[in-house]
């Protein structure tokens, strides 16, 4: 079995201003492995956003209390880096690609202009490496005219093109782990395959390993080794994607899959 | 920005903003040419007869010194366009500046700062605030400049507090700090460019009321110290419309007028072709 690259040992998470509340993550635990594709599925609510952005260092203080023992990138253990330290590391060692690509790009600035950024901030790059790089890389996510791709505004692109800015935005850096919140949930079927398809086959060239969020279990079974069943702000079931399928243990399971099959039939 | 495009042909459909354009176009170009030595240099020589009425030698006539009049209101553009430039751009770069840092600090002491300052600086009377600082500076030329930037950023300052505060909840932020853009970094490259429609409008706003405000001022003996404004003029042309001489007074309020209502049409039409945009995102 590969090590682990991403290690989250109960991970809570509850708004700062009601503790006394149900939390959105719930003693959370689980290990993310080298090259895998951990999906991370569960009913709407459930908690996975809040899970995602805990790790990644996203949630602000002032409005979420996130506790954990331990949650641990390769080496570094997150919960003790400092906001510059964090900042280092977020978009290079661990990236995270949002649900919404339409409101995840900057409206005032080229989407070559913002993955330019990646690299100028933790490549070190000056105006033309990091132009050509940027270049490469749309190429990489499968634009077949980089150059009109990194000249246009985000509301020029279409959804799934834009989603492919945002993953190479994630992807610039070749980072160990890779965080996709249902990326194509906010696409049309057919872009969503290609985009998913786009997103799973660089992890496997980049060796990033992906915890990808859904709520669809075809996607599960098509791109996924692993799966995390969440409910309540808990992980109720992590096994693997056959036995899953197989010999479901947890009622949430069950619930999840008969709405697949429902939505199927 | 992708959109100057589109903004660009929805101001030229309007034709009261087109038409101020062109006003303030004009005036601009009076401006330039005062400040590039071509026009209205003869503004102080005190050479000919008082009042002379309008003619060749002084297209509009003369003052009750002798001064041509038509030159003083056109090396009044200059004065004008310096006060407005000079406060606008200041007093927005103000408001940008502290309106940003407490939309982005919201709900904090820095936020309650910020507030409480615009707070106390909007419930002083603004003529006793002048007075005051053109007091306290000992009547350096500047007062005026100082005591308006002081006063004006607070509108923006306020708008664009509430703006950063919509803005930073928006998704491309927490996708910048995904990518692991520090703080001020965001502030400065997301946030800001993002309230560039409400700079924009805002400096026109601030440019227009620093000219009507320094007519007000030199009028009252608290603005132009030397030079001449439409302020002066006015200021002037009291003691003549008593004596029935009325030139300076026509003059003086003619150009301000005709500025103003070419300022106000262009920031309105800026306004509407700012207001879909806002509404699509
Ligand atoms: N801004 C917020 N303020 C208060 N509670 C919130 C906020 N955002 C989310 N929550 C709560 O946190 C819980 C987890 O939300 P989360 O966004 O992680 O769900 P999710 O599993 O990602 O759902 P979805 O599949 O709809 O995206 C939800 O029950 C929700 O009520
Ligand atoms: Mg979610």
């Amino acid at each position: 079995m590969n090590p682990a690259v991403l290690t989250v040992r109960n991970l809570s998470v509850q708004t700062a201003s009601g503790p006394g509340q149900r939390p959105a993550a719930d003693h959370v635990s689980f290990e993310l492995r080298q090259g895998e594709v951990l999906a991370l599925v569960g009913e709407s609510g459930c908690g996975k956003t809040k899970t995602a952005e805990a790790i990644m260092g996203l949630l602000s203080p002032d409005r979420w209390k996130v506790t954990a023992d331990e949650i641990r990138l390769e080496g570094t253990e997150l919960t003790r880096l400092t906001p510059r330290e964090a900042g280092r590391i977020r978009g290079s060692e661990i990236s995270m690609v949002f649900q919404e690509p339409l409101t995840a790009l900057d409206p005032v600035f080229t989407c070559g202009y913002q993955l330019c950024s990646v690299f100028r901030r933790h490549r070190g790059m000056g105006r033309r490496e990091s132009r050509e790089s940027s270049l490469a890389m749309f190429g990489r996510v499968g634009f077949s005219d980089p150059e009109r791709t990194f000249n246009s505004y985000p509301h020029q692109l279409s959804g799934g093109m834009r989603q492919r800015v945002m993953i190479a935005m994630a992807m610039a850096c070749r980072p160990a782990v890779l965080i996709a919140d249902e990326p194509t949930t906010a696409l049309d079927v057919t872009t969503q395959a290609q985009v998913l398809a786009q997103l799973v086959e660089l992890g496997r060239a980049y060796g990033t390993a992906i915890l990808l969020i859904t709520h669809d279990l075809g996607v599960v079974a098509q791109y996924a080794n692993r799966a995390l069943v969440m409910s309540g702000g808990k992980i109720v079931e992590n096994a693997r994607v056959d036995e899953l399928f197989d010999r479901p243990r947890h009622p949430a399971t069950v619930t999840l899959l008969s709405h697949a099959a429902g939505a199927v039939n | 920005m992708g959109s100057d495009l589109r903004l660009w042909g929805q101001l030229r459909a309007d034709k009261a903003g087109m038409a101020g354009l062109l006003v303030v176009a004009a005036y601009f170009l009076l401006a330039v040419g005062v400040w590039a030595g071509m026009l209205g240099q003869d503004w102080s020589s005190a050479g000919g007869d008082r009042w002379a009425s309008p003619g060749a030698e002084a297209w509009f006539g003369t003052n009750l010194l002798g001064q041509d009049i038509f030159q003083r209101s056109i090396y009044s553009v200059r004065t004008a366009f310096e006060i407005g430039l000079v406060v606008s751009v200041l007093s927005t770069l103000l408001g940008a500046i502290l309106g940003a840092v407490a939309g982005w600090y919201g709900k904090t002491w820095v936020d309650g700062s910020v507030l409480w300052l615009a707070g106390v600086l909007d419930s002083i009377p603004f003529y006793l605030f002048v007075a005051a600082v053109a007091f306290a500076l000992q009547g350096k030329p500047w007062a005026m400049h100082v005591a308006m930037v002081a006063t004006f950023w607070t509108g923006t300052g306020r708008l664009v507090r509430a703006e950063v505060m919509k803005i930073k909840s928006r998704e491309f932020i927490l996708s910048a700090r995904a990518i692991g853009l520090p703080d001020l970094v965001i502030l400065a490259r997301h946030v800001l460019p993002n309230t560039g429609h409400i700079l924009l409008i805002q400096a026109s706003i601030v440019f227009v009321a620093a000219i009507k405000t320094e007519v007000i001022l030199s009028f009252l003996g608290l603005g132009v110290q030397d030079g001449v404004s439409w302020g002066l003029m006015l200021a002037e042309s009291t003691q003549e419309v008593l004596a029935g001489h009325f030139n300076n007074f026509i003059a003086a309020s003619a150009m301000l007028f005709v500025l103003l209502m070419g300022f106000n049409q262009l920031s309105d039409a800026l306004q509407d072709a700012f207001d879909p945009r806002e509404a699509a995102l």
